[in-house]
């Protein structure tokens, strides 16, 4: 592992792959039902067997993976740019707009994101929002839930290098304020922010499972691992094997994205994977903070 | 210190204030329906618009929302929550049934998350960097990726399918409980013994250990009397985090195995909603995650009088 630090992103990657590559890989359509061949064992045409509805299990994981990819990636980049677009505000124009911003991320944040996601896809079963699928109101609802924690961090990357020398420099040079923000400033908040993000996207899969074993997510026929689970639930007694192969694939996953956030954390990663934007101590202490950060507001 | 303990509490009052007004707002967003909803419930599908009107003007839905606000959180000040629309029982008398329910697995939940995290932590401390220590590191990650849905399912798999020792579903007695609480303090309890095991470490590279060395005690002696006691403000903060968090699992748990708490009920009244009861759980929420953070940021102000000084914002 030492000579090879790269290895740490492998299983990350082979998720994002797997997911992109979802068609090529699945088998059979992952919602075609087979009264024939309800419950089967594994075998030479369903390889992990079928559910009970004679779908195979196989490719329902594979299609799985791309419905949490898919929808992970829709959050993580939408919450990502409205964080970092309100949190560098506010730490950039500073005075009273920046109080009303950053007391408006605390109340966000006084709640956890998956009980204000769930709260919020109560609201939007309303009839108003009836226009809207059920897929696309959770990942309305996720991004609303998921974007303070960026614009907090934005926050305070924006607020310590305005401290910095060199922009007082610049400053004096004559360069305007929108020079400033994007030559000096936002490539240190993307730098930070993109780091914590690729170790919290196993949090937001685990999110996505959440809300659908909790019937709020996505709903079937779209394979998704939490609602196989939740499914599964129900003949757990005789087929155990429909619970147990989805929750491997979600924790698999987790773990993965864990083990790339304590490595981020360890500093193991090598400065290339780290986009060389984080080579001051400080940023490197940033990246700390929120890799523990995460740690204790998982989910 | 008294100033400072005043001010965090202001803050905190504050905090539940907007919070909960927030809250109020978004869930009155969605229009009209509270008082369709409890048309329909009253005269079935025929509810027609002029019932819906009458519904709206008698709970004063037509009024302006901060009027609307003050007036619930006026009532919810008195303990009336209004009723909910789901099990068309007052939310006081809900929340009386369910919050001990939720309160137990909280609790429950917590000591076995303590527990775990402190036997993990000092045992891997202890071997430091033996098979011991990287097998408990490897069983930390896995507690803390296992999504607690799927513990849940795999404790039933084993213990009550495979060997029958305790009930798959509903309350019944003190067994029924165990696996509840093994599923809500794992991932809490990795985490946590995450923090022990690092901070540990740390405080043994600190002057203070080596002294202790010095000194010429044992390994074990240094770690127990001088290094565990520095842990305790990370741990603390990380253990209040921590708790709050358990309530989400609560919500996955109560369905799981049947608990009707406050989590089940939340997921009922978003399924059905049941907008009264949301608003009112929701303000339960705000209450319990603010008010444990403020007791969490007392305790540790308790604990070291560094903190105690005022930070410049």
């Amino acid at each position: 592992m030492k000579n090879w630090p790269w290895l740490i992103l492998t299983p990350a990657l082979i998720f994002v792959l797997i997911g992109v590559f979802a068609p090529l890989l699945m088998t059979h359509n992952p919602s075609t039902q087979d009264y024939s061949a309800v419950l089967a064992p594994s075998s030479w045409s369903n390889w992990l067997g079928t559910d009970y509805l004679g779908r195979d299990m196989y490719s329902r994981i594979i299609g799985g993976a791309r419905t949490s990819l898919v929808a992970m990636v829709f959050v993580l980049v939408a919450a990502l740019v409205i964080g970092v677009v309100i949190g560098s505000f506010a730490g950039y124009v500073g005075g009273r707009t920046e109080l009303v911003l950053i007391s408006v991320i605390d109340i966000a944040l006084a709640l956890p994101s998956l009980i204000i996601a769930l709260a919020l896809i109560g609201v939007f079963s309303g009839e108003a929002w009836s226009w809207m699928s059920d897929y696309w109101k959770m990942i309305l609802a996720l991004t609303l839930a998921w974007w303070a924690n960026y614009a907090r961090m934005s926050r305070a990357v924006v607020m310590a290098e305005l401290q910095q020398p060199y922009i007082e420099a610049a400053r004096v040079m004559g360069a305007s304020h929108m020079w400033i923000f994007t030559r000096h400033i936002l490539p240190h908040v993307l730098g930070l922010v993109v780091v914590y993000a690729s170790a919290d996207a196993g949090a937001l899969v685990l999110a996505i499972a959440t809300l659908s074993f909790l019937g709020l997510g996505v709903a079937p026929p779209t394979p998704e691992w939490g609602q196989m689970l939740v499914d599964g639930m129900s003949y757990i007694e005789e087929y155990p094997s429909l619970v147990i192969i989805p929750g491997l694939a979600l924790t698999a996953v987790v773990i993965s994205f864990n083990l790339l956030g304590e490595a981020f954390a360890l500093q193991k990663v090598p400065r290339a994977v780290r986009g060389g934007l984080l080579r001051r101590k400080k940023a490197a202490r940033a990246v700390e903070e929120a890799a523990r950060a995460q740690t204790e507001a998982k989910v | 210190m008294q100033r400072m303990f005043m001010r965090r509490t202001g803050l905190a009052l504050l905090l539940m204030l907007a919070a909960s007004a927030l809250t109020f707002a978004l869930v009155s967003a969605a229009p009209g329906n509270v008082a369709a909803l409890i048309a329909e419930r009253a005269a079935g599908a025929g509810a027609d618009g002029e019932m819906i009107a009458k519904i709206a003007n008698d709970l004063g839905l037509n009024d302006p929302l901060p009027v609307r606000y003050l007036r619930w959180l006026g009532d919810a000040m008195t303990g009336d929550f209004g009723i909910s629309l789901r099990t068309g029982k007052p939310m006081a008398e809900e929340f009386a049934e369910r919050i001990p329910k939720t309160l137990a697995l909280l609790a429950g939940g917590g000591v076995l998350a303590l527990l775990l995290s402190l036997v993990m932590g000092l045992a891997g401390a202890v071997s430091n960097g033996g098979l011991v220590d990287k097998l408990l590191h490897a069983l930390a990650l896995i507690g803390a990726s296992t999504p607690n849905f799927f513990v849940a399912a795999m404790l039933v798999i084993v213990f009550s399918v495979m060997l029958g020792w305790v009930p798959t579903f509903g309350v019944s007695g003190f067994s029924s409980w165990l696996l509840p609480w093994i599923t809500i303090a794992l991932f809490p309890g990795s985490v946590l013994a995450r923090v022990v095991r690092v901070n540990l470490q740390e405080a043994m590279s600190r002057p203070f250990a080596t002294t202790g060395f010095a000194k010429g005690l044992t390994r074990r002696a240094v770690l127990l009397r001088e290094a565990l006691p520095n842990i305790l403000i990370p741990y603390m903060t990380t253990f209040g985090a921590q708790f709050t968090l358990m309530m989400i699992g609560a919500i996955v748990v109560e369905r799981v195995f049947g608990l009707n708490g406050i989590g089940a009920f939340f997921i009922e009244a978003i399924r059905f909603r049941d907008f009264i009861g949301m608003q009112a759980v929701l303000m339960l929420f705000v209450v319990f995650f603010v008010s444990v953070n403020l007791l969490v940021d007392i305790a540790a102000m308790l604990a070291d009088p560094r903190l105690r000084r005022p930070r410049r914002a």
